[in-house]
């Protein structure tokens, strides 16, 4: 997941450096000792130190040049870009500008789509970019790697990193029993993930009951009850062509009676134009009113998985999504589109057929790995 | 429905050029970087997107339009061509006995395309079997059952058994009777290599006559990867794209058809059997570029008819509607026949001037509503007489309020289904008598006057 998107975000940073430097070099002319430390593959050297450049950096900002010359002795030629940099700054000069950007931030869109980040995401992210990047002075004066890397990592944070709701403390902390409604499109694999949930959470020192309220898909009780054989939990079902909402309201009578701490409920897949079954989601959600509802959908979901996650929202409000098939996708966009439209995190990724298949997310280390340098 | 997106804003920026007879670079760039956006909007590979968007632009600006062509219509004519070349031909499907292989991720609906394959076949006369060897997912033998059972075709599968090789083996052989086998398989993806070398096996054992890659009309940039993968292990022959009742494009499909070198054969449009469409780029086109889709709906409206219980009521001839009188009783049949195609807002996609754009521009209970009434209007013709069906015009008041007592409608909803009839009949008037050359202009009117106006009244006034 999010190899492709690695690779382009790699590409921008050195593209964008490459635009700013060469900017600076101009202005720089006349400091002609440092005209060849511009060039794009010397930009990692630039970032990779900007961490403990930025700290000096800050408090030099202000300073005269003479003293930004003294600092990076040993930092060898990128130490020469940075400070050729710092000092043209000094003399009030802007040195991104914003038309020089167009080209980088050009391909960086096309690089988020070819990622599946949906088309007004992307547009959102590259927005952020360039008011953090373009006419910038003061944050300038770290390196250029250091600031692209933050506009980047800030522009992608913003978008994926929506306020924490996490599954497992939510669990830890609430009434017993604890009922969970999982929802989505057809076949996104809402019934496997609840299938490894149960065992997760069974693991954790929980019992745990399942409740089939897919009561319309031909096999989807026989496919949830093998699970619950395998796994050794209690299945609550009805006919095929019953009520969904009399499931789960059963299943958390069951467990209201028996002390079992978490109903996980299944949900028919349905498609959210369909006007019908999506009314039934609300009846249900209004009826059985759970502690949560849960989002499903594939991470090998294109543009339209912003769509789905917006309409099963409203319909019926999620508090958080789990991506399934992240084993199957070198993209990864979905993720990012739909806690970014959603407001809502992701929670867990499916990445794989087996039960302990089940990996949390986490926003930040995703970012990171993103910005991570390959070599 | 596919691309339909990319039909409204086309559209919109086609209309610019009205009226123009040479068109600037300008021009050019704007329609290109529309079709580039919508193109990706719906899920086409970006470098696929690329390609096409640069013939486009090139062929618009070196080629003359010919003597009398619009400039509009010149960069029509290079959009729809160059459209067609990305989508190409349907796959063949030759209606015989033969062996199909299905494969493709999990969850993008292979056993639910097998049994609507095999109603498929079936309506076409041929004796289909379904043999079902995903022995790995809970409950898919009891899917594939009863999905067949709801198609009426022959089923194949032991629940007993784990090895998939053996099932296909002896589900071919079970099946012998059957004209035309089609194997499911259980989900995977292109990284799973054990299992991408199980069904390896699976299609030496039953060396399928073609294979189909199934996909989710939402897969991403990811559907490039798989299908070369699928490719590479088996050979693909045709795709299937599911679930295009949903908002997703479908371009992911394109896609694959450009990365394996294959075609398009079935597109799946609802849960239930009869939902699936054979692709045909043409008419793809045709309702892409907002155009509408004729050849399909005729397909459906002869369907409907057949089903339409003709026997009972052998006096009734479709083409009549042509001719004479435009009775309630044929105003009857043909919300029979409506409904009888499916969802009123699949089929409203077919008739030009009615799906893309116009769909947008209608409240999302639109079309259950419209269903809705369709139903009371039914009851009240049960109410009435023979004489009144005949000759709705000389209903009156009192008759109203007998009819309204007999049907438990409102006098209101009566008068607006004597409204509706008068509305229709005037429609049928126009289409008498006309030419295909007729037919053309007339889609032309409704098109430009964005649907609403000319021959869609009839319709439009359903709302």
């Amino acid at each position: 997941m999010f190899d492709g998107l690695k690779d382009k975000l790699s590409n921008f940073r050195e593209d964008a450096e490459e635009v700013a430097e060469e900017n600076a070099e101009a202005l720089d002319s006349d400091e002609a000792d440092d005209g060849e430390t511009a060039d794009g593959a010397e930009a990692d050297a630039v970032e990779a130190e900007a961490a403990a450049a930025e700290a000096t950096a800050e408090a030099e900002a202000e300073s005269e040049p003479e003293n930004a010359e003294a600092e990076p002795e040993g930092d060898s030629e990128s130490g020469g870009g940075f400070v050729s940099k710092a000092s043209s700054l000094a003399r009030g000069r802007v040195v991104i500008d914003e038309e020089d950007l167009e080209e980088p931030l050009r391909e960086l869109e096309f690089a988020l789509l070819e990622s599946d980040v949906e088309m007004s995401v992307a547009e959102e992210i590259l927005d952020r970019i360039r008011d953090d990047l373009a006419g910038e002075e003061k944050k300038f004066t770290a390196s250029t790697g250091a600031l692209v890397e933050d506009a980047l990592r800030d522009a992608l944070l913003s978008v994926i990193d929506v306020d924490g709701f996490d599954f497992e403390d939510a669990i830890a902390d609430s009434e017993k029993p604890v009922t969970v409604v999982f929802t989505g499109v057809n076949g996104v694999g809402k019934t496997t993930t609840i299938a490894k949930l149960a065992k997760r959470l069974e693991d954790q020192g929980y019992s745990v009951v399942l409740a089939n309220g897919d009561t319309y898909r031909a096999g989807a009780n026989e496919q949830l009850q093998e699970h619950a054989d395998e796994l050794g939990v209690k299945l609550i079902s009805h006919e095929q062509g019953g009520d969904p909402t009399a499931v789960v309201y059963d299943a958390v009578e069951y467990a209201e009676a028996n002390d079992v701490d978490v109903v996980l409920g299944d949900t028919a897949g349905r498609l959210h134009t369909s006007s019908d079954l999506m009314t039934q989601l609300e009846k249900l959600d209004r009826v059985v009113d759970p502690d949560y509802t849960v989002f499903v959908d594939e991470a090998v979901a294109g543009q339209d998985a912003v769509n789905r996650a917006r309409e099963f929202d409203d319909a019926a409000s999620i508090d958080g999504a789990i991506l399934t098939m992240a084993d199957a996708d070198s993209q990864g966009g979905a993720a990012i589109s739909v806690s970014h439209v959603t407001g809502k995190p992701i929670l867990f990724l499916g990445t794989g057929q087996g039960y302990d298949d089940l990996r949390k997310f986490d926003p930040e280390a995703l970012v990171d790995d993103l910005l991570e340098d390959e070599d | 429905m596919v691309l339909d997106d990319l039909g409204s804003s086309l559209r919109g920026t086609l209309d610019k050029l009205r009226g123009k007879s040479r068109i600037s670079e300008e021009d050019v760039d704007e329609i290109v970087k529309e079709i580039q956006r919508s193109l990706l909007q719906a899920d086409v590979d970006v470098s696929l997107v690329m390609d096409l968007s640069e013939s486009i632009e090139e062929r618009a600006l070196e080629e003359e339009p010919p003597g009398g062509t619009s400039a509009r219509d010149h960069v029509l004519r290079i959009v729809y061509e160059e459209l067609v070349d990305l989508v190409g031909d349907s796959t063949e499907i030759p209606l015989e006995n033969q062996t199909i292989l299905l494969a493709g991720l999990q969850g993008s609906g292979k056993t639910t395309t097998a049994a609507k394959m095999a109603w498929w076949f079936s309506k076409k006369g041929l004796r289909p079997a379904v043999i079902q060897t995903d022995t790995f997912r809970p409950g898919a033998y009891d899917q594939a059952k009863q999905m067949t059972e709801r198609a009426e075709v022959a089923f194949y599968g032991d629940p007993d058994e784990d090895d998939p090789v053996k099932i296909a083996r002896d589900g071919l052989e079970a099946t012998e009777d059957a004209d035309v086998h089609i194997v499911d398989t259980a989900g995977r993806h292109a990284l799973e290599d054990e299992l991408i070398g199980e069904i390896e096996e699976i299609e030496s054992a039953v060396e399928p006559d073609r294979s189909l890659l199934v996909l989710d009309a939402a897969i991403g940039q990811g559907a490039k990867d798989q299908a070369r993968e699928f490719d590479d292990s088996i050979g693909i022959d045709g795709v299937a794209i599911t679930k295009l009742d949903g908002t997703a494009k479908g371009g992911g499909a394109l896609t694959a058809v450009d990365e394996t070198g294959s075609t398009i054969a079935f597109l799946g449009t609802g849960e239930t059997v009869q939902d699936i469409e054979r692709f045909e780029p043409d008419s793809f086109i045709s309702r892409l570029l907002g155009m509408g889709d004729l050849k399909q709906l005729t397909e459906r409206v002869e369907r409907a008819m057949e089903e339409t219980g003709l026997e009972e009521d052998d006096d009734w001839d479709p083409e009549d509607l042509m001719k004479g009188e435009f009775t309630l009783k044929d105003m009857r049949k043909q919300m029979e026949a409506m409904d009888n195609m499916g969802p009123l807002d699949q089929v409203m996609d077919m008739i030009p001037g009615m799906g893309g754009g116009m769909m947008d521009q209608l409240p999302d209970d639109a079309m259950d509503v419209t269903q809705e009434r369709m139903r009371n209007f039914e009851v009240i013709m049960d109410s009435m007489t023979e004489e009144e069906l005949e000759n709705p015009r000389s209903v009156g008041a009192s008759q109203v309020r007998r009819i309204a007592k007999g049907s438990g409608q409102s006098e209101e909803t009566i008068r607006e289904l004597l409204d509706q009839h008068k509305m229709m009949a005037q429609t049928m008037k126009q289409f008498q008598g006309m030419g295909d050359g007729d037919m053309q202009r007339m889609m032309k009117q409704m098109q430009q006057g964005g649907g609403g106006g000319g021959g869609g009244g009839g319709f439009g006034g359903m709302f």
